[in-house]
Order: structure tokens, then sequence, then C-alpha cells
């Protein structure tokens, strides 16, 4: 039905356009409807969300695609990532550590950034950080142009500093461009950042180390049910 | 109040330090955080396995709009404040779902029979407010992703993402979460259900190829050999 690494055919839904997604711009009713129903709900978990980082992601199969800091003008959700401490990474199976990749490169080498944080507040978060590990998974392939979100979640990975997993010197600088601020100088500052002897343990950043990527199909499946379907 | 009606192990670590507190919510006061202050509005329904409606899962959605014809939601697994981010949600009109390629269709499904059956809710919202926007949404096509289950009592988001589906009929939801649910937000199926026999779903009726097709379908991963690391990186902006 769908794969993460097939690109789906040409329609409306992936070609077209001014990159947006297709659809009418929101009504006045419809942002009155949202304000009345924000007003009454108190939308905790939300609320919750309290940090902004910036940084960028490769397509578990194929690192030569790679996602930078969104379009923000467009405000899509294209996934999520947990993240955890090594602590907890140690502990998952082996099979899950595979789909899980470090963080410590990308914060010594400067791209992950905390867009408006001044560099103080950032240290203390960067060592943190320096030793926790991510799984991501991409619900919208916005670079290869999907106006809707299309196809198989995708995994992604972190950059690294072996060659197949560079991020394009491009890319990094229309990111310094559009947030105001240098990776270079960051990765400079950043020297200090606490780094574990081991960065990568157990299955962590896998496809590196196997030279072998992920890809994910969804197919059809009998589905197992205690009423009629649909 | 309940936090959810499952149960599931508390997420290991160690709890949230007071430094740690501390610079959230100083960040929190410096950064912009324009696509999450989009959300707007907090809806709770059920999704179930795109290969197993047996594990059903009570799902609470933060959601935005793109565009009036598109929406975006994040899913938690209950409405405080340490609820999981379990899932997201798209939602689009039905003109767009008909213009989806054919096998991208059964990833999605229709929000016909939950609003009409009272089980889509949007709790704090009185009944005749909620209903100007379920008449709506009764129209859409949503497209969910789960990454964390729960129901199976996952202490974290271990596995494949999993594309879920919505009820299409009586006799799917659960009982027991149906009921856990109801008291939990004073709330009844039953009497919404009466309070929206007037809606109607999508102009050109349920497209057989949503709903996974009719059939089910299920998310699996294979390793693939990875290009030439001397090809040029492409990147498309």
């Amino acid at each position: 039905m769908a794969s993460s690494d097939k690109k789906p055919l040409p329609t409306p839904a992936s070609t077209g356009g001014d990159g947006g997604p297709p659809g009418k711009p929101t009504t006045m009713s419809t942002m009155m409807l949202d304000k009345g129903a924000a007003a009454l709900q108190s939308l905790r978990p939300v609320k919750q969300i309290n940090q902004h980082v910036c940084t960028f992601a490769l397509y578990a199969h194929d690192p030569h695609r790679q996602l930078t800091s969104p379009r923000s003008y467009l405000h899509r959700i294209i996934g999520v990532e947990y993240i955890v401490s090594r602590k907890i990474f140690e502990a998952l199976p082996k099979e899950e550590q595979r789909l899980w990749h470090s963080h410590a490169h990308e914060i010594r080498a400067g791209l992950w950034a905390s867009p408006r944080v001044p560099e103080m507040l950032e240290k203390t978060e960067l060592d943190h950080m320096a030793g926790t590990f991510g799984k991501f998974w991409c619900t919208w392939q916005v670079d290869r142009g999907d106006r809707l979100p299309l196809g198989a979640p995708a995994l992604m990975v972190s950059p690294q500093a072996e060659r197949i997993a560079t991020v394009l010197p491009d890319l990094v600088r229309k990111r310094d461009q559009k947030y105001g601020f240098s990776t270079e100088e960051l990765k400079a500052a950043r020297a200090d950042v606490d780094v574990p002897a081991d960065p990568r343990p157990g299955q962590a950043d896998y496809w590196v180390r196997h030279h072998k990527g992920f890809a994910l199909d969804v197919v059809p499946h009998e589905m197992k049910r205690h009423a009629p379907f649909p | 109040m309940a936090a959810s009606c499952h149960d599931v192990d508390p997420v290991p670590g160690k709890p949230t330090e007071t430094g740690t507190s501390l610079l959230e919510t100083a960040t929190g006061a410096i950064q912009g955080f324009a696509p999450v202050n989009q959300i707007h509005q907090h809806l709770c329904a059920f999704h179930f396995f795109g290969d197993d409606m047996t594990r059903q899962v009570e799902a609470h959605h933060f959601c935005a709009h793109l565009n009036e014809d598109v929406r975006q939601c994040l899913i938690f697994d209950g409405p405080d404040a340490g609820a999981r981010l379990i899932g997201v949600e798209y939602i689009v009109s039905e003109e767009l779902f008909l213009t989806l390629p054919d096998d991208e269709k059964p990833l999605w499904h229709t929000h016909e029979f939950e609003v009409k059956g009272g089980v889509l809710f949007m709790p704090g919202v009185p009944g005749v407010v909620e209903r100007r926007d379920l008449e709506t949404v009764a129209k859409t096509y949503g497209k969910t992703i789960h990454f964390w289950q729960v129901d199976r009592g996952d202490a974290l988001p271990l596995g494949l993402p999993q594309i879920m589906m919505a009820l299409t009929r009586e006799g799917q939801l659960r009982q027991d979460l149906a009921e856990c649910v109801e008291k939990k937000f004073g709330v009844s199926f039953q009497k919404e259900r009466e309070n929206r026999a007037y809606m109607t779903g999508p102009a050109h009726g349920i497209h057989p190829l949503a709903n996974a097709a009719g059939k089910g379908l299920k998310t699996s991963i294979r390793e693939v050999d990875l290009p030439d690391p001397t090809t040029r990186a492409r990147v498309f902006t």
C-alpha cells in the first residue's frame, strides 16, 4: 500500500501549488469556533511543551535526503521525536535500539541549536542532551514536495561524523541565515561539551555502523475483529 | 480524575529536576512557539489498531487548522499535564481526500460514525457549541499514526509506528472503555447520538478504499542498502 522509500504517484496531493497544503484559507467563523473552544478547554498536555530546538535529520532509507528547520511559516507537524537518557536507552532490547540515534555529534558540531536562547542558558542543557538518544518518525515528507502527509511513516536518523551522515553545507548555511546564528561559532563554543567516552552504546546508530538503512511499509493484513468492519 | 482508562507503568526515569524545570520555564518564555500556539481544540475519541480492532485506545487530540480543509493534531493518552504523546492525526476535507492516490486512501479513516455515534466529543465544551464544528468533522477523513502502544502497557514508545483506524459502526467500541470515558468526562454517548442525528457524513458517501479498504493493514520494517556515499546529497527545499 505504501512505503517510506517510494515516492507517491503525482496527484494534487503530491505536487503543484505554492508548497503549502491544498485547501481554502481558514474562515473567520472557523477561527471564532476555535477561539471559543480554546477559552473553554485547558489544553494542559500541550502547555507542557516548552522548548524549541532546531536541528537536522536524515532519512534512514536515504541519508542523502535531509530535513532541516521547517519552513516555519507553514507550521506543519512533520513528525515526532522521543528523547531518552543513556540509562534508559541501554535498558532497551537490542532490536529496539537499532531504531534510535545518538545526539552527541550533532550537538558538538553546532547543528543542534535552540532558536533565541542565549548561549549561557544553553550550556547546561547541551551537556545533558549530548548524552541522550532519540527515536524520530517522520509523518510528512515535506522535502520531496508532498502537499499532504502521504505514505508510510519514515525513520529518521541524526547527523554523524561519518561521510554518509554529514549535512549538506548549503543546508546549514541556509539555516544559519534564517535564524541568524553561526553553526561554525556554535561548534567552536561547544568544544567543552561533555561527550560520553562511548557515544554509541549497544545498537545506537545501527545504520551508520552496518551501512544499512531502514524503510517502513504499510501492507494489507487481516484485521483481528470482534465486530463487523467497516 | 483518573489520568486514563488504561493501565500503564509509569514512564521510567528520574522526576524532572528543579533545575530542568526552571530552564524550561525560561526557554518557554523566551522562545517562539507559533506551531504549538495554533493548537486551539481538544477532541476525545477512540482509535484501534489497523490489524486489531480489539485493541482500542482513548485518544486525546489537540488540534490546529492549517487551513479550512486541513487540520493536524497531537494525540495524548489523557487530558492532563503528565499525559504521554502517543501519536499524530491529520484531518482533511472530503474534497482533498478524493485527490489522494488510491494506494494512500486505505491509510485514512472516516469520522462519520464516531461523530454521529456521539463518541467523539470536545471535553468542557457545551453540546450546542461543539456540534457546530462536529458537523464539519463528520464529513472529513483522518490519518492517524500512533508511536506508543500504551494499551499493552509499554512504559516507552517501543516498536514501529502503527496506522490506526476509527470506529465505523455500532458494536465495535469496547463497553468497558466507553463506560470509563463517559464517567470520567460526565458525558453520555447515547444522548449525544440523539442530538447529532441530523448530521450528515461525506457528500459522496464513505469511500470504499478508506478505512483500510475495509480489510486491515499493518506496518513492517525492512533493511535497505544505502545509496553510494560518493553521490552528492540531494536536498529538496
